[in-house]
């Protein structure tokens, strides 16, 4: 089942890290399938981008580049490498070995305390790579629940089909052809009377689909009043299988027939009929 | 003249600066100047230094100064940004191009990565920051519409000043409320609780502020 759609205004907000933290957990793990919201998001970030980009421009230290490099492992020996070649010039030995020293020992400190924030990063990147993982495998999670009830779905209905075969090959059931009325083009359909399994099935197809709001419901007529079976509406194709049970209590069936109504189904039978059928032969 | 595209002067620091160092070399450097983000990124993945280098030298004073917005402390931006880098060298996978723009994903991971620091620190360290009197409101508030300097005036690209200028075409309260959920890492319900106003006004006033940043860098293409 799809979720909802991410909306311009959500996307907005995620962008500039304004909402919630669950709520922002929800929008990346939909926009991470839905390539539509994904494409919202990315615009949204291209606007949020902007306010970044307007802020006071600043020029860091210069050192800064040097520790940049060092860390990401670049750095070739600069520093000491030079004061080597100058020892080995001969210049000054002994002031320039004290000076090396001195500062071999500063740098071996400062190599420390970077070293710690190198290592510092590398565990925050593990920890990074941990909860990416985390919203991988709820999103995995997720789609796993999704397929679980697709199979749910597709298994009853593969009963729903055995029980019409079987209603089909009954001795106890009745097939009755319907006819289709007025505008309904080329829709043939057949309604299934088992009396057996109690159960009634309506099977169409070249259904047109309703607009929102309209859908279409079964009626049987008994002692001159109508009574509902039910709603349903055809798939993309225009095919349509509904099933119920038999009435309870009726003593007679005369027809059938199929209506247009509201969404919902209505208690009354008040829209234009599509098919209709007569029940009077039923065995009951 | 639209704002995607490479920064080129304001963002490309000078190539004396880059001369401190030996490597990558020069011309290695140079030749890689005119290339997208987006083939620096393909070139980094395969470890190419040169390249790396280019986009260091092209983003480093829009991440650092992004970051100081929000930490508004110059050593904490610099660990920022070195971090950022570093995890850019380490990891540029994480950049997916087919996702979009490089540059939209990397102030997306500045503003994260600041943001992060700013909550693990409490924002005790950013009211430090301000002046005597200074709420945290007017210090995000506080985005100038004129140039700092002459200096910085001349730096900052064409492009940037159309942004600020669309940043500054917005009402103070819509900018306010933009501004402190990007820079100052609250959600709406807390922008709401800093601000003493209902949250369908702060929602409000975020929703028109996104529209007409929107419609004035549609237009400025």
């Amino acid at each position: 089942m799809a979720p909802a759609h991410i909306t311009q205004e959500q996307a907005d907000e995620f962008a500039i890290g304004a909402l919630e933290p669950q709520v922002a957990t929800l929008v990346a793990l939909h926009a991470d399938d839905c390539p539509e919201c994904r494409a919202m998001v990315a615009a949204s970030e291209r606007v949020a981008t902007s306010l970044a980009l307007g802020a006071p421009r600043r020029v860091p230290s210069p050192g800064l580049r040097r520790r940049v490099f060092k860390s990401a492992g670049l750095t070739r020996p600069g520093l000491l490498g030079m004061a080597v070649r100058v020892a080995t010039a001969g210049a000054g030995v002994a002031a320039v070995l004290v000076a090396v020293a001195a500062f071999t020992g500063m740098v071996s400190v400062r190599g420390e305390v970077r070293d710690l924030k190198t290592e510092n990063a590398g565990l925050q990147s593990q920890i990074d790579d941990a909860l990416s993982q985390k919203v991988e495998i709820a999103a995995i999670t997720r789609r796993l629940s999704d397929e679980e009830q697709t199979s749910n779905e597709l298994r009853l209905a593969a009963r729903g089909d055995r029980d019409l075969l079987l209603a089909l090959l009954s001795p106890e059931s009745d097939v009755a052809e319907v006819f289709s009325v007025n505008d309904s083009g080329p829709a043939i359909g057949r309604l299934v009377w088992d009396e057996q399994q109690k159960k009634v099935w309506f099977v169409a197809s070249h259904l047109l689909p309703r607009p929102a709001g309209e859908t279409y419901q079964v009626w049987v007529s008994s002692g001159g009043r109508y009574f509902s079976l039910g709603t349903f509406n055809p798939d993309d194709s225009g095919f349509a299988r509904y099933e119920t049970i038999v009435p309870a209590g009726l003593k007679s069936y005369e027809s059938a027939v199929v209506t247009i109504e509201r969404a919902g189904g209505s208690p009354e039978r008040t829209g234009p009929s599509v098919f209709v059928t007569d029940l009077s032969r039923l065995r009951r | 003249m639209g704002w995607h595209g490479n920064p080129e002067t304001s963002g490309v620091r000078s190539v004396t600066r880059a001369g401190e160092f030996a490597r990558p070399a020069e011309e290695d450097r140079l030749a890689r100047l005119g290339w997208t983000d987006e083939r620096l990124m393909t070139a980094i993945v395969l470890r190419d230094e040169p390249a790396f280098a280019v986009l260091y030298d092209r983003y480093v004073d829009l991440v650092y100064s992004a970051s100081l917005r929000v930490l508004a402390d110059p050593q904490l931006a610099e660990d920022a940004t070195q971090d950022i880098f570093v995890r850019l060298w380490r990891r540029p996978e994480a950049f997916i191009a087919d996702r979009g723009r490089f540059l939209s994903w990397l102030m997306s991971v500045v503003r994260n990565r600041a943001v992060d620091e700013l909550r693990a620190r409490g924002r005790r360290r950013r009211r430090e920051a301000m002046g005597p009197g200074e709420t945290e409101e007017d210090f995000l508030a506080a985005i100038p519409c004129e140039q700092d300097d002459p200096l910085q005036a001349a730096q900052v690209h064409e492009e940037q000043i159309l942004v600020r200028g669309a940043l500054c075409a917005l009402p103070a309260d819509q900018r306010r409320a933009l501004e402190l959920a990007y820079f100052g890492g609250l959600t709406q319900q807390e922008i709401a609780f800093a601000l003493h106003e209902p949250l369908g006004t702060v929602k409000t006033r975020i929703r028109l502020g996104m529209q007409k940043l929107r419609r004035a860098l549609q237009d400025q293409r």
